[in-house]
Parts: C-alpha cells; sequence; structure tokens
C-alpha cells in the first residue's frame, strides 16, 4: 500500500464516516503529483477511501482549487471581484501580463507560469489579493509586480 | 465585570499588541475563565445567557443564536452523537472578518467552540475553514495543537479542523454539511432542519466564526451585560469588514448601530483621491446595492432592512463616483454563476442567462427590451431557488437597475459603456472553474 | 395504518395519511403536480428541478412540492388555482429549455418525453433567450450499451442519484458546478455495472439512451407486451417492445414484490440473441461424412420418432430449467407416458420446503437483518436481490454475509454447516434471528439441497409463526423448480434404469452447454438436442430441433419466490412453437399432448397447482400464502475437506480452484456484442494472506496450474476473500482441476 494511501486513511481516521476525508484526500493527492490531480491519483485516492474513482472526480471537479490539468511551475491569480477590481486590480493583472509575458488564461511558452484571474479571496480590505500556487499576498500594487515576478524567477532556477 | 468597556473591543480585546497565538499568554490573560464559568452551569444555562444577549448569527442570515441552539433535541430525546458545526467557510465578497478573527484571537475562538459543545451537548467540533485562508489555517492548526496538550480544556471533545477546497455555496449551512460528509458542497432541502438532522443525520448546530468568538465574551460578561451594548436588535459590536475606494481598508469592530459614514469617513479614512462616493453595498455583495444619499444608515440589522438591505456578513464594499454599475452588476453577476452549485435549475441557468444580459448590455448591444427582460430574469429567479445563492443574484442586479437606471439607459442609449475610467472594466474571472474538456471518440456509437 | 389529515389542493379536500408527499397528495385530490427530479425510489426528495413549485398557505415563497409532506390543514394551490404558482412553473419551464435544444424531431425521446409533454402543455411558445446556448459534443456512448447527450440534459440528478443510492456502483456522477455541470464516467471508462441500463429509463428527455434503441422506432409504431425476464430466477417483471414482428428494447414494468421497477442489464440488454446469427432456424440432422445437415419438419420428426422407437426406453433427458410449465410437462408426457423414459437430469432446483417461508422478495428491503449464506456472489445468482439487499442496508439492516467472501468467512463447500450452526445455542447471529420479527435467510449457492437446509434452519429458527421473517434460496435457472415439478406429474410410473444410454434428450441451450450433459452425451448411443443456437450442440448432437425464446414463447414460470408468472409471447419466433411439435410428436407414440399453452397448463394444474386458470396468472401475480413446513428429505451431500494451510512458509500450500457463473455469461448474453464489456475481465481472486505468501499484488500476471493443464490470468488481491482460494469465473477457468497451484510470470 502507497505512502500516500497511509497518509489518507490516517486522515480518514479523524471522522466518524470515511467518506468526509475525500477533500483532505484529494489535497494530499494534489501535493503528492505536483499540484494536480491527474488520473491515477483519483485511483489511489479511491482505493484508500474504498470509494470510486468516479466519485473523487465528481468532488475533486465541484471545487476551485483542484487543478485537473498539469500544473504550471508557478501558478499567479489576481483576484477580479468588486473590491479588488475597485482598486487596480486590472493593471495589476497587466502588470503581471508585462512582466510573465502571459496572457490571463495562459501558461507561457516554457511552462514555468501560468496567469489567471480567480474569484474573491477574502482579502478585500487590503486589495489587490493575490495567489501564487495558493499561497496569498495582500495589498499588492502594480509597481511591486515587476519584484515579484523576480523573486518567483529567482526561486526556479 | 460592572459597566461595559468604554472602548467596545469585544471580540478582538486583548490584540492591542498583536495577535494572540500563545495558549499560555492567552490564559495568563484570563483566557478559557468563560468555558470554565459555562461549565460550572448547566448546559441549558449557557443557551439561556447566550439567547438574553440576543446574540444574532454573524454569518449572514442573522438569526438568534441562543434560539439556534434551543432547538436542538437534547440526548436524551434523540441519542444520536451531537455535532457543533463552525462555519469558517467565509467566502461573500467584501467580507473578511472571520478570517481576522481566527488569525488575531484564535483562542477566543476555540474557547466559544468548546463553550458551543459543552452548551449543545456535542462530541464533537468540526471547524470548516475556506481552502484559500492559508495563513488563518495554519495559525488555528498551531493554536488547535496547543490545546490538544491540555485534556482538561477539551474537555472529551473532538475538535477537527476541515479545510476546505474552493466553493462559496459551501458557506451555505447545509451545503457545508454535504462537504464535510464527502459530497459535492450542494445544499439540502429543508426540512429537516439542522438542529434534528444534520451533519449524518445527526443534530447539530452550525454557527459562523463570529457568532462563537463572540460566545467567550458573552460568558464572560453575562449575556444582559453584553446586550447593553449596541442598539435594539442588534446587540454588541460587529466587525465590519470595509473595502473598495476608501482610503483605509480593513477590519474595524464597531458598536452595532455605528452609520456608514462614521465607518466610511472616520475609520477609513474617506472617499480614496477625494472622489465622490457614487454606492454601497453594505453587508457582502449579496445585500441590495444602497446609493450615496443613503450613507447616514446605521448599520444594523433592523435600519439596513428598511432601506431596502440587509446587513449580512457586514462587509462594507464602497464604490466611488467612476465606477459603472453595469459592471458592477456583471460582476456581480459572473460571480455567482460561477459560484452556482448546479443542483436547481433557475439558479443554474439563470445566473449565466443573467451575465449574458448583462454583458451584451455592457459592450453596447443591449436594447430597451433587454432591460425589461434583465428585471424580468431576475424576476423569474428570485424566490424559484432552492438556496438563497441565486436569489441574491437577481436580488443584486435588480437593485443595481433599480437604482441606477441611468447607468443602464446611458449603455442603451449611446451603444457603448460611457464610464470609461471605471476601475471595474476589465478582465472578468473565468465563469466555468475547470476548463478541462471531455471529449471522447464519437464514432462508437453507429449511426 | 396511520393518522390521517385533512389537506386542501386547489379548493378540494383530501384525506391523505399523515406524511404523505405533497405530490400523491395532490394526485390522491385529482390535481397533478408536475415533476422532473422527483422519483421517490431514488431515496430522499432533492427538490433540484423547481418544476413542482406549489404555493403553501402561510408560507412566503413558493415551495417545492415534492419535498414537503401532508400535514393537517395544510392549503395547497397549484398552477391551476394559483398565479404565483403558474409563474414559478413557467419560470422553471423556460430556464429548462434555455439550454436545451429542441431537436425532438431527431431524439429517440420524442413521443414518450415527458419534457416534451410538460413543454407541450405550459411551456412558453417562444424563446426570450437570444445568447448562446451550452453546447456539448454529442452523443457520447458512457458505454457500449447507454449514450449521453449532454446538451439535452436537464441536470435532474434521477441518473446519477439511481447509480450512488440505488445500485450503489457510483460510476455515473456529476461532474464541474453550476451551468457547466455535466453528467459523466471517470475519464473514458465505460458505466460498467449491472444495472447501468435503468438510467435511460429514467431520464425524463432523451440524454440518456440506449444504443440498442436508437433510432429504431417512434412511440406511435411499437407495442409493448408485459412478459417476465426468462434469464435469472428472479423473474423480474419487463415490456416487451415490438416493432413490425421485432424486439426493439426491453424496459422494466414495476411489480413492487419482485422487483420494484428495476431491471439488470442482462434482462435488458440480451435481447438481440434472438437475432444471433447461429440461430437454428431449420431441424437438423447428422449424414455420415456430411454433418449436420437442414431437412423439412416432417424429416426430423420421422428421424426424433425413429431415434426414439430404437431406444427403447433406455432414454436420458437433460432439462434446463429456462423451459416453460407447458414445455416441461409435455415433454414429460410425451418421454413418459409415451415410453416409459422416466430418467431426467434436473437442473439445481428449490426445495418445496421452502413454501413455509414464503414471502416476497420485497420483504428483504424492510428487514432488520440479513443473512446471506452461500459460496456465490447473490448478484450473480439474482442480481435484482442484491439491489434488495442495498435498500435493506442503507435502511439500516444488518446484511451479514457468510461464504467465502462474507463478512463471515466460510470456505467453499462449508456452507450448509455454516447454517447449521447457527441453530447452535451458543451462536449470537443465530440468537438474533431467532428474536427478531423482521429477518431474512439467504441461500446463494450450489449444494445445500437446493434450500432443504435452509428451511430446516428456518425452521429451526421459528420463522414460521413470523410472517415478517422469511427464507429465500437462489437457484442457478430461471424456472428449474416448477419444470422439475411438471415433468414428475407428467406420470406416475416408477424410475426405470436407462442404462445403456440409447438416447440422450437434451432440452435447452443451458444443459447443451453443460459439462456434464456433454459427459452423457458422449455415453448416448445417440443425442438429439433442442436449441437455439447451432454453436453449442453442432458439433455433437444427431438430432437438432429448433428453440424459441422466453420473448417468443406463451406459458408460465414460477420464480425464486414460488410465484407463478405468465410468459406472453412478444414476438413470432422464426421456427414453430414447441408444443406444437412436441404434442403432434406425442400423437405418433399415442400420446394427446395439446398444443396450446393454456390447454396444457388446464390440463397439469389440477395435478400441482390446484386447478387455477392460466388467465388467472395475471400480470401482476401476487405470491400464494405460506404452506405448512414439511420437513425435507435429509442431507445426504458429503462435505469437500478445505485444503490444509501450508505450515511451512517455503512449501506453498495447495489452492482450491473456485469457478463462478458470472452475471454477464450464458449463451444469451455470449451472442450480443454490446453486452461483452460486462464479461468478467480474465482474473483470478486470492486472499492477500495467498497473495503476499506467493510476492503476487494486484495486476500481476498469474499461471494458474493443475495436474497437467495452466491457465494464465491476471491477479487480483480481493481483502474480503478467504485464505486457500482462487476464484476464478467458469469461461476462464479452462479445465483446471480443483486443486491448483497460482505461481507469479
Amino acid at each position: 500500500m502507497s505512502a500516500l494511501g497511509d497518509r489518507i486513511r490516517e486522515v480518514a481516521a479523524h471522522y466518524p464516516e470515511r467518506r468526509s476525508a475525500i477533500i483532505p484526500a484529494l489535497q494530499l493527492a494534489q501535493e503528492d503529483h505536483g499540484g494536480w490531480l491527474p488520473p491515477e491519483a483519483f485511483r489511489e485516492v479511491a482505493e484508500a477511501l474504498e470509494v470510486t474513482p468516479a466519485y473523487c472526480f465528481s468532488i475533486a471537479s465541484f471545487y476551485d482549487m483542484f487543478r485537473l490539468e498539469p500544473a504550471a511551475r508557478t501558478t499567479v491569480e489576481v483576484c477580479t471581484n468588486i473590491s479588488c477590481a475597485a482598486v487596480g486590480a486590472q493593471q495589476v493583472l497587466e502588470a503581471f501580463e508585462r512582466e510573465l509575458g502571459t496572457r490571463p488564461g495562459e501558461t507561457s511558452d516554457d511552462g514555468a507560469f501560468h496567469l489567471g484571474t480567480i474569484e474573491c479571496l477574502g482579502g478585500c480590505g487590503w486589495a489587490t489579493v493575490i495567489a501564487i500556487d495558493d499561497r496569498q499576498r495582500v495589498g499588492v500594487r502594480p509597481e511591486d509586480v515587476p519584484a515579484i515576478v523576480e523573486e518567483l524567477r529567482g526561486d526556479g532556477a | 465585570m460592572a459597566t461595559a468597556p468604554e472602548i467596545p473591543e469585544i471580540v478582538f480585546a486583548g490584540t492591542e499588541g498583536g495577535a494572540v497565538t500563545d495558549l499560555d499568554a492567552y490564559v495568563q490573560a484570563g483566557g478559557f475563565r468563560a468555558l470554565a464559568k459555562a461549565r460550572a452551569m448547566a448546559p441549558d444555562e449557557v443557551i439561556e445567557e447566550v439567547s438574553t444577549s440576543d446574540l444574532r448569527g454573524r454569518g449572514g442570515a442573522a438569526f438568534p443564536t441562543g434560539r439556534k441552539w434551543s432547538f436542538v433535541p437534547k440526548p436524551e430525546q434523540l441519542p444520536k452523537p451531537h455535532y457543533v458545526v463552525v462555519n469558517a467557510d467565509e467566502s461573500e465578497p467584501g467580507s473578511f472578518k472571520d478570517r481576522e478573527i481566527m488569525e488575531r484571537v484564535p483562542f477566543r475562538f476555540i474557547e466559544g467552540c468548546l463553550i458551543a459543545a459543552y452548551a449543545n451537548q456535542a462530541t464533537h467540533v468540526f471547524i470548516y475553514i475556506r481552502g484559500e485562508y492559508d495563513r488563518p489555517f495554519e495559525v488555528l492548526r498551531d493554536a488547535l495543537e496547543q490545546v490538544r496538550a491540555r485534556a482538561d480544556l477539551l474537555g472529551g471533545v473532538t475538535i477537527v479542523l476541515h479545510r476546505g477546497a474552493g466553493a462559496y455555496i459551501c458557506g451555505e449551512e447545509t451545503a457545508l454539511l454535504e462537504s464535510l460528509e464527502g459530497e459535492r458542497g450542494q445544499p439540502r432541502t429543508k426540512p429537516p432542519f439542522p438542529a434534528v438532522a444534520g451533519l449524518y443525520a445527526s443534530p447539530t448546530v452550525v454557527n459562523n466564526v463570529e457568532s462563537i468568538v463572540t460566545v467567550t465574551p458573552i460568558l464572560e460578561l453575562g449575556g444582559a451585560e453584553y446586550a447593553q451594548v449596541g442598539v435594539e436588535n442588534s446587540t454588541g459590536t460587529r466587525v465590519f469588514s470595509l473595502s473598495g475606494n476608501v482610503v483605509n481598508g480593513g477590519n474595524f469592530e464597531l458598536v452595532s448601530g455605528t452609520t456608514l459614514r462614521e465607518l466610511i469617513d472616520v475609520h477609513g479614512g474617506g472617499i480614496a483621491g477625494g472622489r465622490r462616493l457614487k454606492a454601497i453595498c453594505p453587508g457582502g455583495l449579496s445585500s441590495p446595492i444602497l446609493t450615496a444619499d443613503q450613507v447616514d444608515t446605521p448599520l444594523d440589522i433592523t435600519s439596513l432592512a428598511e432601506a431596502g438591505s440587509a446587513i449580512g456578513s457586514a462587509g462594507v464594499i464602497v464604490l466611488d463616483d467612476r465606477c459603472c454599475m453595469v459592471e458592477y452588476a456583471l460582476r456581480a453577476s459572473r460571480f455567482y454563476e460561477h459560484e452556482s452549485c448546479g443542483k436547481c435549475t433557475p439558479c443554474r441557468v439563470g445566473t449565466r442567462w443573467l451575465s449574458q444580459i448583462l454583458q451584451s448590455i455592457e459592450d453596447g448591444h443591449g436594447t430597451q427590451a433587454d432591460l425589461d427582460l434583465l428585471l424580468d430574469v431576475c424576476d423569474r429567479v428570485n424566490g424559484k431557488c432552492l438556496c438563497v445563492l441565486g436569489d441574491s443574484d437577481a436580488l443584486v442586479v435588480a437593485s443595481c437597475l433599480d437604482k441606477f437606471r441611468d447607468d443602464f439607459q446611458a449603455h442603451i442609449d449611446l451603444g457603448r459603456c460611457p464610464f470609461e475610467e471605471s476601475p471595474l472594466a476589465g478582465v472578468l474571472a473565468p465563469a466555468v472553474q475547470h476548463e478541462r474538456r471531455f471529449h471522447r471518440e464519437l464514432d462508437v456509437i453507429p449511426a | 395504518m396511520s393518522e390521517l389529515v385533512t389537506l386542501t389542493v386547489d379548493e378540494r379536500q383530501v384525506q391523505v395519511p399523515k406524511g404523505t408527499g405533497l405530490v400523491e397528495t395532490a394526485a390522491a385530490a385529482g390535481v397533478e403536480i408536475p415533476v422532473f427530479c422527483y422519483e421517490p425510489r431514488l431515496g430522499p426528495p432533492v427538490g433540484a428541478c423547481r418544476m413542482c413549485l406549489v404555493e403553501i398557505e402561510g408560507m412566503p415563497k413558493l415551495q417545492a412540492g415534492c419535498t414537503l409532506t401532508a400535514q393537517d390543514g395544510m392549503v395547497i394551490r397549484t398552477a391551476a388555482t394559483s398565479k404565483k404558482a403558474a409563474d414559478g412553473q413557467n419560470a422553471t419551464l423556460e430556464f429548462i429549455l434555455v439550454n436545451h435544444p429542441l431537436d425532438c424531431p431527431v431524439c429517440d425521446k420524442g413521443g414518450e418525453c415527458p419534457l416534451q409533454d410538460l413543454t407541450f402543455r405550459f411551456g412558453p411558445g417562444t424563446t426570450r433567450m437570444s445568447y448562446s446556448k451550452l453546447t456539448f459534443d454529442k452523443p457520447i456512448p458512457i458505454s457500449p450499451t447507454i449514450a449521453l447527450d449532454r446538451e439535452r440534459c436537464i441536470l435532474c440528478y434521477r441518473c446519477t442519484r439511481f447509480s450512488a443510492q440505488v445500485a450503489e456502483d457510483e460510476q455515473l456522477v456529476a461532474i464541474n458546478r453550476g451551468a457547466h455541470s455535466i453528467i459523466a464516467t471517470f475519464e473514458d471508462e465505460p458505466y460498467r455495472a449491472p444495472f447501468s441500463g435503468n438510467v435511460v429509463e429514467l431520464c425524463p428527455v432523451g440524454a440518456l439512451t440506449s444504443t440498442q434503441y436508437r433510432f429504431e422506432a417512434r412511440p406511435w409504431e411499437i407495442q409493448n407486451v408485459p412478459t417476465v425476464c426468462g434469464l435469472c430466477p428472479a423473474g423480474c417483471n419487463v415490456s416487451a417492445t415490438t416493432r413490425e414482428g421485432r424486439v426493439k428494447r426491453i424496459l422494466s414494468r414495476n411489480h413492487p414484490e419482485i422487483d420494484r421497477g428495476w431491471l439488470c442489464d442482462k434482462g435488458r440488454f440480451t435481447y438481440p440473441h434472438l437475432y444471433a446469427a447461429d440461430r437454428v432456424r431449420e431441424p437438423l440432422v447428422r449424414r455420415p461424412r456430411r454433418g449436420l445437415e437442414p431437412v423439412a419438419w416432417e424429416e426430423a420428426l420421422d428421424e426424433v420418432e425413429r431415434l426414439l422407437r430404437e431406444a427403447g426406453g433406455h432414454v436420458v433427458t437433460a432439462l434446463s430449467g429456462t423451459e416453460t410449465i407447458e414445455q416441461a410437462y409435455a415433454l414429460g408426457r410425451l418421454l413418459r407416458e409415451g415410453l416409459g423414459a422416466h430418467s431426467a437430469v434436473l437442473p439445481e432446483s428449490t426445495s418445496s420446503a421452502l413454501d413455509a417461508f414464503r414471502a416476497p422478495l420485497a420483504t428483504i428491503g424492510s428487514a432488520e437483518l440479513v443473512v446471506v449464506v452461500g459460496d456465490d456472489a447473490v448478484a450473480d445468482r439474482a442480481p435484482i436481490v442484491d439491489l434488495w439487499l442495498r435498500q435493506a442496508r442503507r435502511s439500516g439492516a444488518d446484511v451479514v454475509v457468510v461464504g467465502p467472501a462474507g463478512a463471515v468467512q466460510v470456505a467453499p463447500g462449508e456452507a450448509a454447516a455454516a447454517l447449521q450452526a447457527l441453530l447452535d445455542d451458543g451462536s449470537e447471529l443465530g440468537a438474533r434471528l431467532r428474536s427478531s420479527e423482521r429477518a431474512v435467510l439467504i441461500w446463494s449457492g450450489p449444494g445445500g439441497g437446493g434450500g432443504a437446509r435452509l428451511a430446516e434452519a428456518a425452521h429451526g429458527l421459528g420463522f414460521e409463526g413470523r410472517p415478517g421473517c422469511a427464507a429465500f434460496h437462489l437457484p442457478a435457472s430461471p424456472n428449474a423448480r416448477a419444470v422439475a415439478e411438471a415433468w414428475s406429474c407428467a406420470a406416475d410410473e416408477d424410475e426405470s434404469d436407462p442404462e445403456p444410454i440409447r438416447l440422450l434428450i437434451v432440452s435447452g441451450d443451458e444443459a447443451a452447454g453443460s459439462a456434464s450433459v456433454r459427459v452423457l452425451a458422449e455415453q448416448a448411443a445417440a443425442t438429439v438436442v433442442i436449441g437455439m443456437f447451432q454453436g453449442l450442440a453442432g458439433g455433437w448432437a444427431d438430432v437438432v430441433l429448433p428453440a424459441t425464446s422466453y420473448l417468443e414463447r406463451e406459458g408460465t414460470t414460477m420464480n425464486l419466490e414460488g410465484r407463478l408468472q405468465r410468459l406472453r409471447r412478444a414476438v413470432l419466433a422464426p421456427v414453430p412453437d414447441e408444443l406444437a411439435w412436441l404434442s403432434a410428436l406425442a400423437a405418433r407414440f399415442g400420446v394427446e399432448v395439446p398444443a396450446q399453452a393454456p390447454a396444457v397448463f388446464e390440463e397439469l394444474s389440477p395435478r400441482i397447482f390446484g386447478g387455477i386458470t392460466e388467465a388467472e396468472v395475471d400480470e401482476r401475480q401476487p405470491l400464494a400464502g405460506r404452506a405448512p413446513y414439511a420437513p425435507p428429505p435429509p442431507a445426504a451431500e458429503t462435505k469437500v475437506a478445505a485444503p490444509a494451510a501450508p505450515t511451512d512458509e517455503h512449501l506453498l500450500g495447495e489452492l482450491r480452484l473456485v469457478r463462478y457463473r458470472p452475471l454477464f455469461s450464458g449463451p444469451q448474453v455470449e451472442r450480443v456484442p454490446e453486452l461483452q464489456f460486462q464479461r468478467p475481465e480474465p482474473v483470478v481472486e486470492l486472499a492477500a494472506a495467498d497473495a503476499e505468501r506467493r510476492g503476487i499484488v494486484s495486476g500481476d500476471l498469474v499461471s494458474v496450474r493443475s495436474n497437467g493443464t495452466a491457465v494464465d490470468l491476471l491477479a487480483r488481491v480481493d481483502r474480503r476473500l478467504i485464505a486457500g482460494v482462487a476464484r476464478v469465473a467458469e469461461e476462464h477457468a479452462g479445465d483446471l482441476h480443483v486443486g491448483v497451484e497460482v505461481v507469479k510470470r
């Protein structure tokens, strides 16, 4: 039995019913598979929780944070909901477009960066909020973007 | 304590020096005394104390917390496990109070969880925290780690921190329960109500983070003392989330009944860039929009209802005079379209249709008849849905058209958006959450 | 009877039991509340489609009628009398049609489509939706038998609820969220589950359709013939849809006590066997050096008459248990009365001692304790019983399986002893069975005296006096018990010694496919096979007489409950009816047998069914009452000893080969190409300990060996399986002996 399966069963033990652990199980699987859920991840989770892969896929596809396509090395998402938009999320987005050379919704040719827009991340008073590989940063201004991108490029090199 | 504190910081009390993330520091400052006090009382007396405080649910529906607890059948009436579920899936655009509560006063929050568990004779507390809340999750996880080392504090209660994965609808209590049971987060029909058949079909109370954290000071102060603060129907303080075109965005714990003007001008430093106020969303995105001349409305349940809106989750979004209200309605509608769970027809179909009509108007392709169609579709969605998500879209869009009809009319008349400087223009978030195509060979079926 | 409450629906007063759903309450008042997603058989209502919106006095918002139950004094207004409710209903229909393609002219559902009907009655005449509809690739196969058109789907979630909450296969699911939600299977894998086809019937639009029925017929061109499935002993009630003399599809025909309107894929999708390429359409007679050749019927009957006369009573008849009662009786009259040929090989039958514990299958669904004993999986023997077990479990029943892969592990062949052990004083399970008012015992496997041991156990546990307690035997063939009884009542002479066998008569393709019958054929001087398919008997029969299918027959059968049911001829067979030529042949031996099923039944009924007429066996036959308990003949079985567990780790012990007959097997299934994906993969199932000892994990290619023969199979580790066995489907087991060794390749 795989190490992932053991971790999933360990998490499942915290719940009165095993199916309750499906989200944490998928989170562990996504972490294990480099930030996305390939078909074999669903099979592994299904085996550990004694459910079907179809059920696991049904759950994963309901939620935004599970990725069903291979992830770029770094994913940058800019909140464009009303509070962030009102204070200039569009300019932050454009700054990332310039710095990354990638349009919103697209992945750079080298597969290093994906730039996306995203609904409210829950930091409206500290706009603009962005998420880099699901880690939030708040109060991002367009002029902060070059340094952020430089930092991200440095990380990957 | 004889008098209400002068500075009415109740939720955030004791955080002048920063977040309280060390258990010993919290205990030294008087932490967990409320829990001890509660445990010296009968569970029903704790519920009575909460009822006396007239605490209203802080998640949006403003239901009296004490009354909610009183609906839960006693274990001797219904011999099943009882559960407390804390709704920490704060996802309402404009609201970000729960995250700061969990980050700054995690132990006061956990203490509230344990008091709620005691009052409702629950064996388990599940904290369903929003998946995107990375830092609050870590703070809470660490805090729980410290508390778990203290069996005396837990009193036999198991606390499970459950991290969501990105779905606004899971903030709806029955959708949250479905999600926690491992299903797609789609709301259930009511009845049965969670108090009787909630998590695993067992008696369950579902409360918002701010409601739960407030239970701690209510037990400390006493319900009657707490009720001294605030106004009728809206006792105590609330943590208001302020965002949009203000100088200082952020969370402000103020006495209920403070006016919008005071929040925006005094605490928020006024409208940024010296511009003029155009519109206010007073209680999170789902509350109908208010106009600038309603800025003197007090932030309490009754006053906002009278003003045609709602206190909701107390997330105040401020918009200045550059903003296009068609774009506001479009962004709102796209959000609901994205977040619709897809279970009931009017919401699943209506939110997308409304977005399409609004996009067409925004693009300058709208006709006069589209304004009527827009209102009619709102009317056909509103009140027909399984939960309030679809209704919210309809109410928000209809309120924009009602309050800012000139903005809409100008798009029709000019054949374009007249608000060239509107910051609400630009790229939207995708409506589809997963772009993956499900394409298969088509020639398998004989023609 | 529960408390009655009085309500008003559209100004009409109605009394219903408290808790009745509002849809049913309105129906009782003669008012229709239209629905799409509501289907009580799928579990609690979900209130998703919002078609059933009604106004209820005292409630500010419209309510989904399907989610509420009748309370005293409720005042309900439907669209007929409430403008608000009518607006709500119109809104719902408009929304449902916003993305629907309205391609009724090319849709198989057209003419029998609830969406079409409700749109015609209540829907808007025009659309206000001028933007792009959601589009999807269409149609896509979700299995070789089911096509999915996502554009037509209205997301009522009936199919996914069936998959999750009735069949519990959880393979057909909803994916994504909101407007972009779609129905799907995992990746590109087919919906492979025994009951998948029910989703086609549940779909209220043309989203899920049968690939077999695709573009085959329109509702005004078809006839639906009410009959009974003849492929397993449950006898689920079905409708055969026919057009121009051909069967086009099989639908379930809800018998609430037997099948609740569910039908397995074998029952639903196997009908194309009628049109199999190797179907025998003319009599065949073996010619020296030329093999089997078609001959005229008169010539064939002459040949059979000659063989019968030459045999002089040294005849053995092998029956399949798929014959109608009338056929078995007519065959018995001909052979036993006409020739004194009393010897028969009968399929595994059900003991009449179980009549003392008779109950509808639905009893299982409401039981609190069900104990299933035997070597075989219930789903392989009588799939509908498996659905009843699942329902019981969902309703809180404890379902205990005692068998090689059960919660109580018992080695193959040891089940009868395990059953007997329930009667021991110390048996905790036995004590619970004794004290329960709603307990059910099921025997699922070979042996056990055809349920005789089960009857003894039920008697010992005191089931007779408890109407909520029942015992069921799941025999291997659909009609074995009544075939045996009909054969036995055809004459009353004593058993004669057939040796040496001069003639073997093989009735039916199942008998023709049986290995033991093949052994007899080798001993017999001549063999006559009555069969549908040439492939089975073509190599060794001397005469083949064409047979009909259960879909082509009139007659009666008796299911495992002991319920008489009536088969109706859905289509004319391409060959003469068995009774017609049996009657003609019998006449040659001076035996008068009617050529029509009702007349045959009239003759045999006083002998075994107390004289009821075939007309009394109606379309939804009720179950006869319980008989007094009559002790069955005692057990004469010998137990097969389980192989001893190896003591030395290096010395691998022999495993016992357990062959099982999977649900998707048999001569009919083998002839339906689109059902082949349902047949079991070439797999050997092993217990975890046995696999581990041999260094085998799931997915490994292994060689299963016995003396002088070997089969390559894929290993699958089944954690529930008892140690010491290797479980292989009959069709993959080849010539393996009972003791095998499994080695990794």
